[in-house]
């Protein structure tokens, strides 16, 4: 059996399901029979093919147990997935549940887990062996910590126990805030305990990540050197890989100092150490060690192309490291030798900041970014640029945006406290003059690094300054076509400005009519200035041995290395890293797509640049180009393996924007391709397609002035939606009640322009339904359509939603099914095609929200959960074959007996001050399936599978209910009571208990007088929270009722919907568990013909 | 404080094979056997190490000299390679340690180095034709002249006589170290390393020449030998292959590296060149005697054919990417060698105590 990670979550994304993976099929290439539990859907390791058992089911004791006694496994695998798997294995352990059922625990000792995460007995262990670790207590509660402090002095750091991603710990300053942080660190800590440690800030924080088998071999797979200091957790930092400013002497030191630790603590597979190292000597600190594949194991594997999972789990089969053949030289070598790197790897963070005005930006112990871009290049200079590029955040420099007009002050304070703009506020004050070592004196980061970004700032300014005799030295610098055109433009702009800043977006040169000095063409340009794009090998050997693995990144002015593939290559464009609205499940998809290329006799090339991903392991696709999905990169991989052309729609946005640029630059398009794709997003040809087809859409229009954006709304009436054009995740979406509104949306949004209008449209109030189709050119598929809980107004992304639907009738089902398929010849899909609908409330109206000419975030749901393929289904139509040649059948599929309910997963926890509130913007982070035989029972399992903790009976509801919803929230109500709940209601809330006959108490709103609501549930003495009422523009009261629930762990729902929902859920038992694979079997739907 | 890149460079393989790119300082021809090192770390260490001589040195990590160069992690007094060759070199280089660039320091050691090549390119053409003749131009003149050069060191070039040019840090007789045991180091160019593991083992080293002969070794009454690693091909040094013969059961011994193949040598084995060599600090040897794989540090371009140990020889270690002999005991005399470096300096520490451990048989 093998435990998975669970949703994504700040702090555990895809790289555990790139774990998952290759623990599962090298555990099948032994001959074993492979049970998997995890309840994310959106994941490679879930589908049916990677397992022999794959079980969607919550992880959780009750669950597992089930499942155990059900499948009787011999052994369990529990340190691929995640910190949410190696708990779930303790608390099995715990509960006797591993010996009652005679299960044998594979790979890295229990014993070690525990000692590794007890942060008192793993110190003692150091000591024992002589390995230095930070002055530090256990403390279990706030009084000792405050104590200890008097004894050793501030700065301190907290550190809570068995938590993920470092949640709820801080670096503390003095007693205030020692007393804050530690109160919600044990809070969160599962066993209620904390480390407070010495601070190390200003010292290098250095990561080993080693191997070691049972008889006791062990190797480093890589180091790694963050460039913040200690302080910043390393999840949140730029890491580089290998270490560059450690001479051999302190690289040894660390290297030695690892394998003494993993041999005392007798791991068996694969394990982190983070060390602080002091910059002024030797002296060095453990920091932490992590006994399991983690998110630095994923980056090790990627940055050296060493399979750690895989290897970890042939180690936990008890093979050693002498025995087990290094898969990279085609087995001509052994797994027990240590990789050595000939270019050099840069690690980016990918921050959801953008989305969350009201977040608390700085960076600490606790990790707050989603994801992360990886760039490879032989220089340190080409790889961060490629990571910074590769944030898909239209960074293509490091200077110039937004930065260029801070003050000197601001530029300062965001160098000594970082957030996510430490680099670029940095880089602008490089730009402005200021030397080395004042920005070392600011931010005690590593001359080095600040001497490198000076140098890629200097050769910036030099572009910009018009200096041609550059270009050469950046391109093989990272930078893209674009970036060198901007830079050029800039420059240009400047001096005619004489000397004027002017301001404007990064990258934004087609609003000017000055033509760039400096315009490249790849094949033209670039090859006279001697920098043709090359192809190198990933081979772990540095070019010692031949290596056969296809992984690739790309260099330039260098030999080529790109063998010719055997059959016919497309190019899979990936879609970079993890963010919110765009997570992994197009990664599922890119890998699907891969899968399918092959199946169907080409060559799979992948090109992305997500380190954590199942995408970018060289096992899955012929050739794998590790490099930002940028026009530049695609279309050398492109011409490179002499493809038939590039398949975007399986890279969510990221990739679909590439269309125009690929188009322009020659490059075919595999499956629906430019004008589809225009025509889906350009809303004036896309309302004419709706329009000849009788097709309606909630009124609405594109305004490209804020003048415009008015009449719009007055003509169609409030509230109204709006968002900008060519968005992701609904980001910067709002409803909008009023004039007032409008105005200070249209200030604060991003600015409009007739290239970048603003969509309106009206809000239509009602069910939302969501279909994902392929369609061939004359037959579409519909494996099944899903229905939202929440009614329309909360981004799909963010809504429970349900296969089958379970209020829509079956004519409207095939209307719906009718209309798709009208759409998606009208747009002249071949592939995949999203819509989503609304069917207002009261009406029997079908309208259109939008519709999205690529993968979307269902297609792995309703993949699994009726056996249709659609990935591979869309691959093989774009292909040029016909569905009704396939095996999945066309039209609308029939419906399963059972029922799979997504529920979505967020990381507000981890997201210190983010509005809770749900709305037309995404804010999950993740997602969890239930599946079950009714409803309910499905609808149970995926609030427990997304961690909800529902009230037991007698459990406490705090109600506070908005006016516009107090007529819906009485039968609610009502059914809470039901089911032996107590409601505590705020004053409004409460009469319209009392004018109902419901029994309920009555807590006093904020500042009424003690207790007041805040008191009340930071006491803990709720169990759930209820509050509807709409976000505003600043912090109100109701926003921080519902923060107070999120630092206390208490669940909380913002709409009425969901509510019901769970109390639905609460009213029913679910039913056993059972594998995808047997629920597969029974449905009907998935045969074709 | 930096050594800008300032003229023309350009390497040239026997094969034809050219590489272009930015010359340093030291201007003229160097010649050599090009070979390529894979260490991420530890070019203070390499440069100097002894055995590199009559080497073109090229450094398969792309970024050289980013900790600069400290004087205190050196092998040798002076630099020991015939050129260098690496894709970027570090202007701005960051540690506590550092004393100078890297780059200014290979000026001031007179190492003709390129700077800015293909590195990758070079080592695929390395490992594919195997160790090459090469010469090394810095500066317009030196290239025009770097081709019958070249032709000419192809005619004539030769091994003999590089241990003679390294094995100088010590004076014949000098006495490092006060420890208990007394060593007797025979010099082929050893690193200082070496030297430095044994003494910290209470031990002190008499350093002999390799031309000494057993009557002078012995008269040093060691309570061991250690025979240093060192550069070329051990056919070169009959004499001390013959010293080494006469000094079996005598007194145990310990060879290192070159040090390894002369003892093989003396005890009747073979040895061979290996196609393109082993230099870096991440080859894995599995220690048949403890059981255990050993990360360790190599450079050798010779290797001891397992296949034709004497029977009174044993293989301890072998090399778990090639197969090739890293090591042999003697059956019932206390005599073990390594073809890898147990001093590692650069390298990991995997096989430290390997010193420690045969010096504790010698008791």
């Amino acid at each position: 059996m093998v435990i998975g990670s669970g949703p994504i979550v700040i702090g555990q994304a895809a790289e555990f399901d790139y774990a998952g993976v290759q623990a599962c099929r090298a555990l099948r290439e032994e001959g074993h029979r492979v049970v998997l539990v995890n309840s994310n859907p959106a994941t490679i390791m879930t589908d049916p093919e990677i397992a022999d058992a794959v079980y969607l089911e919550p992880l959780t004791v009750a669950s597992v147990e089930r499942i155990i006694e059900r499948e009787r496994p011999d052994a369990l695998l529990p340190t691929l997935g995640g910190q949410t798997g190696l708990n779930l294995a303790v608390e099995l352990a715990e509960a006797g549940v591993i010996e009652r059922y005679g299960v044998e625990l594979l790979g890295t000792p229990l014993d070690t887990i525990k000692l590794a995460e007890d942060r008192e007995r793993f110190k003692a262990k150091m000591i024992e062996i002589g390995e230095p670790v930070p002055q530090s207590q256990i403390v279990t509660d706030v009084e000792a910590g405050v104590a200890f402090a008097a004894e050793v002095g501030y700065p301190l750091v907290v550190r809570p126990a068995y938590t993920l991603g470092g949640t709820g710990g801080g670096i503390v300053h003095d007693e205030a805030e020692l007393r804050a942080t530690l109160q919600t660190g044990l809070d969160v800590s599962l066993i209620h305990q904390a480390l407070v440690e010495t601070s190390l800030l200003g010292w290098k924080e250095i990561e080993y990540e080693v191997l070691r088998d049972r008889a006791g071999n062990c190797i480093i797979v890589c180091n790694m050197e963050n460039i913040d200091p200690v302080g910043v957790h390393t999840g949140d930092s730029i890491v580089v890989a290998p270490s560059q400013t450690l001479s051999d002497l302190d690289y040894q030191m660390l290297r030695t100092s690892s394998i003494n630790v993993i041999r005392a603590l007798n791991v068996q597979g694969g394990c982190n150490i983070q060390f602080a190292l002091h910059p002024d000597s030797s002296e060095y600190q453990i920091i932490e060690v992590n006994p399991r594949v983690s998110r630095s194991s994923a980056l090790a594997s990627k940055a050296t192309g060493y399979p750690i999972a895989k290897i970890s789990t042939k180690i936990a089969l008890g093979q050693t490291l002498d025995q087990i053949p290094n898969p990279v030289t085609g087995g001509r070598t052994k797994a027990a030798y240590e990789p050595t790197l000939d270019y050099c790897v840069v690690k980016f963070p990918r921050w959801p900041f953008d989305k969350f005005p009201l977040a608390d930006f700085r960076l600490g112990t606790q990790m707050k970014s989603t994801g992360e871009a990886m760039g490879i290049g032989r220089t340190f200079a080409a790889a961060l640029m490629k990571a910074v590029r590769g944030l898909d955040l239209k960074f293509e420099t490091l200077t110039g945006g937004a930065y260029a007009e801070w003050s000197d002050d601001e530029l300062e304070r965001a160098t000594t406290e970082p957030t996510h703009d430490r680099l670029f506020a940095m880089c602008e004050l490089l730009r402005r003059g200021r030397d080395v070592d004042e920005l070392h004196a600011l931010s005690t980061i590593d001359r080095f690094w600040l001497w490198e970004f000076k140098a890629l700032v200097d050769l910036e300014e030099r572009l910009a300054h018009g200096d041609v005799g550059d270009v050469r030295l950046a391109l093989e610098s990272g930078y893209s076509q674009r970036g060198i055109e901007t830079l050029s433009q800039r420059g240009r702009t400047l001096r005619q400005a004489q000397g004027d800043i002017v301001g404007g977006a990064q990258g934004d040169i087609d609003s000017s009519d000055v033509a760039p000095v400096v315009t490249l063409s790849l094949s033209k340009g670039a090859g006279e200035l001697g920098s043709i794009p090359a192809f190198r090998m990933v081979d772990t050997a540095a070019a010692e041995f031949p290596a056969t693995s296809p992984y690739y990144y790309l260099s330039r002015g260098e030999a080529d290395e790109m063998r010719p593939t055997e059959c016919e290559a497309v190019v899979v464009v990936g879609s970079g890293p993890i963010r919110i609205g765009q997570g992994i499940e197009f990664d599922y998809s890119c890998v699907h797509a891969a899968w399918a290329l092959r199946e169907a006799g080409f060559a799979a090339v992948v090109i992305n640049n997500n380190p954590e991903t199942v995408s970018t392991d060289f096992d899955v696709s012929d050739v794998l180009v590790f490099e930002p999905p940028g026009a530049d990169e695609v279309e050398a991989t492109a011409r490179a393996t002499n493809a038939r052309g590039v398949m975007l729609a399986f890279g969510g946005q990221t990739a679909i924007n590439l269309a125009d640029e690929l188009t322009k630059r020659g490059i075919a398009i595999v499956g629906s391709d430019r004008r589809s794709l225009d025509m889906a997003e350009d809303r004036e040809k896309f309302d004419a397609a709706l329009e000849k087809l009788g097709v309606a859409r909630p009124h609405g229009r594109a305004a490209n002035t804020f003048r415009e954006a008015r009449a719009t709304a007055r003509e169609i009436g409030f509230p109204v939606l709006v968002r900008p054009s060519y968005v992701l995740g609904g980001r910067g979406m709002e409803i909008v009640y009023n004039e007032g509104q409008l105005a200070s949306y249209v200030e604060s949004a991003p600015p409009i322009s007739p290239g970048a209008p603003l969509l309106i449209d009206k809000y239509m109030r009602g069910r939302e339904v969501e279909v994902d189709a392929v369609f061939d050119g004359d037959d579409i598929l519909i494996p099944g359509i899903f229905e939202h809980i929440e009614r329309a107004g909360i981004h799909s992304g963010d809504s429970i939603s349900v296969f089958p639907t379970q209020t829509v009738s079956d004519a409207m089902e095939e209307r719906i099914a009718a209309v798709t398929a009208a759409i998606a010849r009208e747009l002249g899909i071949r592939g995949l095609i999203n819509i989503q609908f609304v069917i207002p409330e009261g009406t029997d109206d079908l309208l259109i929200i939008e519709a999205n000419p690529r993968a979307s975030r269902t297609v792995p749901i309703i993949s699994k959960a009726t056996g249709i393929n659609l990935v591979s289904a869309a691959t093989r139509v774009a292909l040029g074959e016909k569905l009704r040649d396939l095996r999945w059948g066309t039209g609308l599929r029939p419906k399963p007996d059972y029922v799979v309910v997504k529920v979505p997963v967020f990381s507000f926890a981890k997201m210190r001050g983010v509005e809770t509130m749900l709305g037309p913007e995404m804010k999950s982070t993740g997602e969890v399936l239930g599946i079950d035989a009714t409803y309910a029972g499905a609808l149970r399992k995926g609030f427990i599978g997304a961690g909800i903790r529902l009230p037991s009976e007698g459990g406490c509801v705090l109600v506070s209910i908005s006016d516009e919803e107090k007529p819906d929230a009485v039968g609610l109500m009502r059914r809470l009571v039901a089911l032996g709940h107590r409601l505590v209601a705020t004053p409004g809330t409460f009469d319209l208990l009392q004018a109902h006959g419901i029994a309920g108490e009555r807590v006093n709103r904020i500042g009424e007088g003690a207790p007041d609501v805040l008191d009340v549930i930071k006491q803990r003495s709720i169990d759930l929270v209820i509050n509807d009422f709409k976000s505003g523009r600043g912090p109100t009261d109701n926003y921080r009722i519902r923060r107070a629930a999120v630092e206390a762990s208490i669940a909380s729902l913002t709409s009425l919907d969901t509510a019901h929902a769970l109390v639905t859920s609460l009213e029913s038992e679910a039913g056993p568990p059972r594998s995808l694979q047997e629920y597969q079997a029974t449905h009907t739907g998935a045969l074709a013909h | 404080m930096t050594a800008a890149v300032r003229q023309a460079a350009t390497l040239l393989l026997a094969d034809g094979t050219r590489f272009d790119g930015d010359g340093l300082n030291a201007t003229g021809i160097a010649l050599g056997e090009a070979v390529f090192y894979t260490g991420m770390t530890g070019y203070e260490e390499a440069i100097t190490d002894p055995s590199y001589a009559g080497q073109i040195l090229a450094f398969t990590y792309p970024l050289i000299g980013n900790y600069g160069v400290s004087g205190t992690v050196s092998q040798h007094p002076h630099a020991c390679v015939a050129g260098a060759a690496m894709k970027h070199i570090a202007e701005h280089p960051s540690h506590y340690a550092s004393k100078q660039d890297l780059a200014s320091w290979l000026d001031e050691q007179g190492v003709r180095t390129i700077v800015g090549i293909d590195t990758r390119a070079l080592t695929i053409a390395l490992r594919e034709h195997g160790t090459i003749p090469a010469a090394l131009a810095v500066g317009e003149a030196a290239i025009a002249g770097i081709e019958p050069a070249l032709a000419r060191y192809v005619r004539e070039a030769t091994t003999q006589g590089l241990v003679a040019s390294v094995a100088d840090a010590y004076r014949p007789g000098e006495v490092v170290g006060t420890g208990r045991k007394h060593v007797v180091l025979l010099d082929c160019g050893v690193k200082k390393n070496i030297i430095r593991d044994l003494t910290a083992l209470d031990t002190h080293v008499t350093v002999l020449s390799y031309g000494a002969n057993a009557a002078e070794i012995l008269a040093a009454k060691p309570d061991a030998v250690v025979i240093s690693p060192g550069p070329g091909d051990p056919r070169d040094l009959p004499g001390t292959v013959e010293t080494l013969r006469a000094l079996i059961g005598k007194t145990p011994l310990f060879g290192v590296c070159l040090g390894h193949q002369l003892l093989a040598l003396a005890c009747g084995g073979e040895t061979y060149k290996l196609p393109y060599g082993h230099r870096g600090g991440n080859q894995p040897v599995k220690d048949l005697v403890h059981d255990e794989v050993l990360v360790t540090a190599h450079n050798h371009g010779y290797a001891v054919d397992g296949d034709t140990l004497p029977a009174d020889l044993e293989a301890t270690m072998v090399n778990l990417n090639d197969g090739t002999n890293e090591g042999f005991r003697h059956r019932t005399l206390p005599i073990e060698a390594v073809q890898f470096h147990p001093e590692a300096s650069p390298g990991p520490f995997d096989a430290r105590n390997l010193f420690a451990r045969w010096l504790e048989r010698v008791d």
